[in-house]
């Protein structure tokens, strides 16, 4: 008798109304309900930042969020960052400087990123560290990722 | 005329679009139509016999169909192992180690699922383990694996697996010889390969085929494990393998494939295991060692002879453990010319997670050993230690290894490029120190490559090869090579992996091959399909094929000079078509090699590091990490460098912070993100610098060589010795945390 | 995750009526970092979750009226580190809320969270110790305050009674000048829980306190009166003397993964020097300044 609970959201730039189980995770619902399976699931204790998207602006751990609380948000994630095909300005950083290996990390790094930037288009290297302090990459391309932000944070303020 | 994203430049990545939008599909991002979703039964025991399995009240969860269990398996228990098939499908009577699985339920929720693993009572009674070498060794330990398991080997009475003697000369010969001689012990813990994407299985039944999709990096062994444990002949067996997240050696080899088969069979629906970050801890690991290094050398530095025992701890199944050990312990000596060298390498089963590859195949923990001790006796003789390397390295062309592939590049080189990169003789500050150290690893010692290249109508082209791309590129630099090889531009050319039913076969993707082995292969089927257009070309024109030459995308003939497509598209004529080109690169077993085969090409890394310590903290600081291969050709230099400082991070994680600690009943009591730290972009040297040398000489297209695990050769060393040289601390256990070198401070004072 | 109902209440009495109501199988949700974990682990099966983020009272999160400045149940660690006068009056709390986990954890979760979830390596709570703050509970009984000496008990248990909902900290402006700092030791530069968390302030009489945790059940507040730490000139023996006070009753656990007793107590006086610089440093400049 799970509970199903009517939210709406605004997911990628879309108003959409659907039901989720209360004991669902964001990361559960973008992934098995809604079919955004570029969100990763990895540790699910917050600490990879595989699941990061971007809710009312600020990046966060969907694993760690029920999903009955993004009613009445706003939620990016990994697929809502390219419009009409056209990557942005930072997923081309990334795909410039090859900071995609594996591949596995990238959307949330992307995610983190993303909402850093919204913020500061002048950072420093260890602001950039810092804002992706909580995306662990094994494949350690952080230089290149590391990179990709920076260039991406010049073509903003361009 | 070179084409957009040929060789020796940095095309954007192949797949890269997908990987930076979210397309990109991993197995977990896969479903299947009526899939069940499985969990696996485990205790909370390092090692135990096992009593009963209850499923009673887990089969009452609604939404449960299958709790698979020993007694639904055939007996004996089917087994299975890249070198011996002593891995069972779930546990055989006895938990060998901590979250071996018992049994597994498969459920039309994961919730369901999880509820029922709950409920299934497993009665069982503990077992003393060993887990350790002291304890595996101790004469009254019991047995990890039964002696009916391995018959006619020689240990199997003791926990040893496996025995490795390898050498040349009379160390009793010439150990007078020696003016100064000196042994130590290095310890290298338990470490695991912790992928971003944890291990992720599908099997579904269709009709007389099993469908398979697995994050595993060796689909074609997949399915020859799977066809002789099911008998099913290879063409009914269909191995998707994605693009793994991150592989690093861990997705080698089957894992839990066959009980997943097991579960589809049984419930005739597709069945989907994703496993949790945490169980990874207990599927892969890397072998724990220690490291006995007695060398001898001269007043002068030269080494007189080299005597080194390694005892690896593997699991409680092997794996492939057994090859990591040969084969890092027989090149344990190093880069270096040594008269006499004598190798004992042990393989020891314990009650822990099962050894397998894992970047560096073995190749780290020795290093570790071998470069600290030589560290050791340069301080010794009052000799510097970039000199006494320096002395020791064999010129390119010289048999090092007797018998084997000689030095294939000016080393020297190397050194000196780090040596100068890191500013070996410039002053240093107080409270720091700096470390160099070398690496070597043979590259892969046979190999099979197939693959096709289909140049398309209109100028474009597909490739199918069994390579797994898991980040190291193989896709953007196989289509480099056919970029360059037919004149097309890279975006034109899409590369076809990970199903068995439509790519030819390869051997395995593993020891830094792709671009030499599959590389190889590609290039050739290239130049097949120059033959078809050389023929073309001479029936268009009318001329001898001899006096046609087709290389890098152009046909040249009598002043003319034609791009290969345009001549394709000329000899297709109006119904179309394409030009097929097969490549197949094979390097085959040598039957009297100790390693059954010679090292395709060495992987030779150069590593320097500048660190500081916090002396009341025990904190270490990398103010500069210098890493440099010698890799023949950089095909793709973006990605050699992505390659080479992703190693070096990783190399730095196992020797400053990674662990994997066990308590006293063989229970690892850290698993998962919170208490197995890795680096993050916080924890990054503060200056990273990646460099190679590049003198063409791989035997890999181009000249190109393997590099993916050079500069996570010799970064513990590294760092050890700049630490040594910044408090004159030695320390030899890993990793080197504050509380480790606090300690050492301590117990100096 | 078990299943449950869960509530989303628009005002603070309707949640402590569902709180009333569930008796102990409820938890209340603010930030979540630590309770979705638990509720995955099977470590938390409650019946009810009461997410407190409608709750209008607690807007906006982060007020200064007067001298005192009160964070709600919904304060977020960003919201605290990012605040103007958290990192003039209260520098250490920013240094501490600044490096509870990533910058997507500090997002979500609550500075009062850190506190009520009573866990002994809890960063915010050396700083909030040290500076007094005082924890507002709202109940079936009405209001209470409890300073937060008082509210944390032990690992994982705090003065919250079941009904209670902890819905604001309070914390004064110091009043006279007061220098203060926050150290920590971790395994790695990032992100981590860290194995010894430390605070100290030092005012312009001489008094020194030192507030410190991950080393036993709970994080203690203790005082040097004797003006010896705040002292630039005294002896390292001394201060070595007051130390080996303040931190007598540190019982790290042999159990833990992070770090051994021995390093803990160790560095408990290494970071305790540290802090007492630092905040000194801070004093110095206050006193510059006025």
């Amino acid at each position: 008798m799970s509970e199903v609970i009517h939210i709406e959201a605004n997911i990628n730039g879309r108003d959409r109304a659907f039901e989720v189980a209360a004991n669902h995770t964001l990361l559960d619902v973008l992934r098995d309900q809604l079919g955004l399976t570029g969100t990763k699931e990895c540790c699910v204790v917050g600490e990879c930042g595989a699941c990061t998207v971007v809710v009312d602006g600020m990046p966060m751990n969907s694993c760690l969020m029920l999903a009955v609380e993004i009613d009445g948000r706003d939620v990016i994630s990994v697929e809502g960052l390219a419009t009409d095909g056209r990557l942005s300005t930072l997923q081309q950083a990334f795909l410039d400087v090859s900071a995609p290996q594996c591949g596995f990390c990238i959307p949330g790094q992307l995610m983190s990123a993303h909402a850093f930037l919204q913020r500061n288009l002048d950072p420093s290297i260890e602001d950039v560290h810092e804002a992706l302090g909580g995306n662990l990459c094994r494949c350690a391309g952080y230089l290149q990722i590391t990179e990709a932000v920076m260039l991406a944070a010049k073509a903003g303020r361009e | 005329m070179t084409a957009n994203g040929s060789v020796g430049s940095s095309p954007n990545r192949v797949g890269g679009r997908d990987r930076v939008t979210g397309a990109q599909q991993y197995v977990a991002d896969i479903h299947l139509v009526d899939e069940l979703q499985a969990k696996l039964v485990k205790i909370d025991e390092g090692r135990a016999r096992i009593i009963s399995i209850d499923t009673t009240k887990a089969e009452q969860v609604p939404g449960v169909q299958l709790i698979l269990t020993p007694k639904d398996l055939p007996h004996p228990m089917p087994r299975f192992g890249p070198q011996y098939e002593d891995r069972p499908i779930l546990a055989d009577g006895e938990v060998k180690y901590h979250g071996e699985p018992i049994a597994a339920v498969a459920a039309d929720t994961k919730e369901a699922a999880e509820e029922a693993v709950a409920l299934v009572e497993v009665e069982y009674e503990v077992l003393p383990g060993v887990f350790s070498i002291d304890a595996a060794l101790d004469p009254d330990a019991d047995l990890v694996q039964h002696p009916s398991l391995r018959p006619n080997e020689p240990f199997a009475h003791s926990n040893i697996k496996t025995e490795f003697n390898f050498g040349w000369g009379d160390i009793g010969a010439i150990e007078g010889e020696a003016d100064y001689v000196i042994e130590r012990k290095y310890e290298f813990p338990m470490v695991t390969h912790f992928a971003i994407e944890p291990h992720a299985f599908m099997v579904a039944p269709e009709g007389d085929e099993l469908k398979v999709w697995s994050t595993i990096q060796h689909p074609f062994q997949l399915q020859k494990t799977l066809a002789k444990l099911l008998d099913l002949p290879l063409s009914k067996l269909r191995i998707f393998a994605p693009d793994p997240g991150g592989g690093f050696g861990g997705k080698q080899h089957p894992k839990l494939e066959p009980l997943v088969a097991y579960m589809a069979m049984k419930t005739g629906r597709p069945v989907r295991l994703i496993m949790s970050l945490e169980e990874t801890f207990q599927a892969v690991r890397r072998s724990s060692t220690r490291v006995r290094v007695r060398l001898g050398l001269t007043n002068d530095g030269d080494m007189v002879f080299n005597d080194t025992e390694t005892d690896y701890l593997i699991g409680a199944y092997v794996d492939i453990a057994d090859r990591v050990a040969s084969k890092a312990s027989y090149v344990a000596a190093g880069p270096y010319r040594v008269p006499v060298v004598k190798i004992a390498g042990r393989t020891i089963l314990s009650n822990t997670t099962p050894t397998t590859a894992f970047r560096g195949f073995g190749v780290p923990q020795i290093t570790w050993a071998r470069e600290c001790t030589l560290d050791e006796a340069a301080l010794g003789l009052g000799i510097d230690r970039l000199e006494i390397r320096r002395r020791n390295l064999p010129e390119k062309g010289v048999e090092f290894i007797p018998g084997d592939t000689p030095a294939d590049g000016d080393w020297r080189q190397t050194v000196d490029k780090a040596a100068e990169l890191i500013g070996w003789d410039a002053p240093l500050s107080e409270g720091r120190g700096r470390g160099i150290a070398l690496g070597l690893k043979s590259g892969p010692t046979t190999g099979l490559s197939y693959s096709t290249v289909r140049l398309l109508a209109d100028g474009s082209a597909l490739v199918f090869c069994g390579t797994s791309d898991m980040g190291q590129g193989a896709r953007t630099v196989l289509s480099q090579i056919v970029a360059q090889e037919m004149g097309i531009p890279i975006e034109r050319i899409s590369v076809i992996m990970g199903d068995t039913a439509i790519v030819p076969y390869d051997q395995q993707t593993s020891a830094s091959r792709s671009t030499v082995l599959m590389g190889t292969s590609v290039y050739r089927a290239c130049k097949d399909i120059h033959g078809k257009v050389r023929a073309m070309a001479s029936r268009i024109h009318g001329m001898d094929e001899a006096d046609i030459d087709v290389d890098g995308g152009t046909v040249r003939f009598t002043g003319e000079e034609l791009p290969i497509v345009e001549v394709v598209q000329e000899g297709l004529g109006s119904l179309g078509g394409e030009v097929i080109g097969n490549g197949e690169m094979r390097k085959d077993k040598e039957p009297d090699h100790p390693l059954a085969g010679s090292a395709a090409f060495f992987e030779f890394n150069c590593t320097a590091i500048e660190a500081e310590v916090d002396d009341e903290t025990g904190e270490i600081q990398i103010i500069k990490h210098v890493t440099v291969g010698d890799v023949g050709t950089a095909l793709n230099p973006q990605q050699v460098h992505g390659q080479d400082e992703g190693a070096a991070i990783m190399g730095l994680g196992h020797t400053l912070m990674e662990v994997m600690i066990h308590d006293e009943m063989g229970r690892i009591r850290n698993m998962g993100a919170i208490d197995y730290r890795i680096p993050t972009s916080k924890d990054l040297p503060a200056e990273l610098v990646s460099d190679s040398i590049e003198n063409s000489d791989g035997p890999g297209p181009y000249g190109a060589k393997g590099v993916s695990e050079g500069s996570l050769l010799c970064t513990a060393p590294a760092v050890g010795a700049a630490v040594r040289e910044a408090t004159g601390l030695t320390i030899r256990d890993l990793p080197l945390t504050p509380q480790r070198v606090w300690e050492a401070m301590r117990e100096q004072t | 995750m078990k299943e449950f109902s869960y509530e989303r209440p628009e005002s603070l009495d309707d949640a402590l009526r569902l709180l009333a109501a569930s008796g102990s199988e409820v938890e209340v949700l603010a930030g979540g970092t630590d309770l979705v974990i638990a509720m995955r682990d099977g470590q938390s099966q409650p019946k009810v979750v009461v997410d407190l983020k409608r709750i209008t009272e607690f807007y906006p999160s982060l007020m200064w009226a007067g001298d005192t400045v009160t964070l709600s149940a919904t304060a977020t660690m960003a919201e605290t580190v990012d605040d103007e006068g958290i990192n003039k009056h209260f520098p250490a709390l920013a240094e501490a809320a600044v490096v509870v986990g990533s910058v997507q954890i500090r997002n979500r979760a609550t500075l009062l969270g850190n506190i009520c979830n009573g866990s002994p390596a809890a960063d915010t709570a050396p700083p909030l110790l040290a500076y007094d703050a005082i924890i507002v509970v709202a109940g079936p009984d009405g209001t209470r305050r409890v300073e937060i000496d008082e509210f944390i008990v032990g690992p994982g248990r705090t003065a919250l009674q079941d009904g209670e909902i902890a819905v604001a900290l309070e914390l004064r402006l110091p009043s006279r000048p007061l220098g203060s700092a926050y150290e920590r030791m971790t395994r790695r530069k990032g992100t981590d829980l860290a194995s010894v968390t430390l605070c100290a302030t030092v005012d312009d009489a001489g008094i020194t306190r030192v507030a410190f945790g991950s080393v036993g059940p709970r994080a203690w507040l203790r005082t040097d009166e004797s003006g010896v730490l705040a002292d630039p000139d005294a002896s390292d023996e001394a201060k070595a003397a007051v130390f080996e006070e303040i931190f007598a009753d540190a019982t790290p656990s042999v159990r833990s993964l992070r770090a051994s007793p021995d390093y803990r107590r160790a560095m408990l006086r290494v970071l305790g020097a540290r802090a007492v610089r630092r905040a000194l440093r801070r004093l110095q400049e206050l006193q510059g300044v006025s």
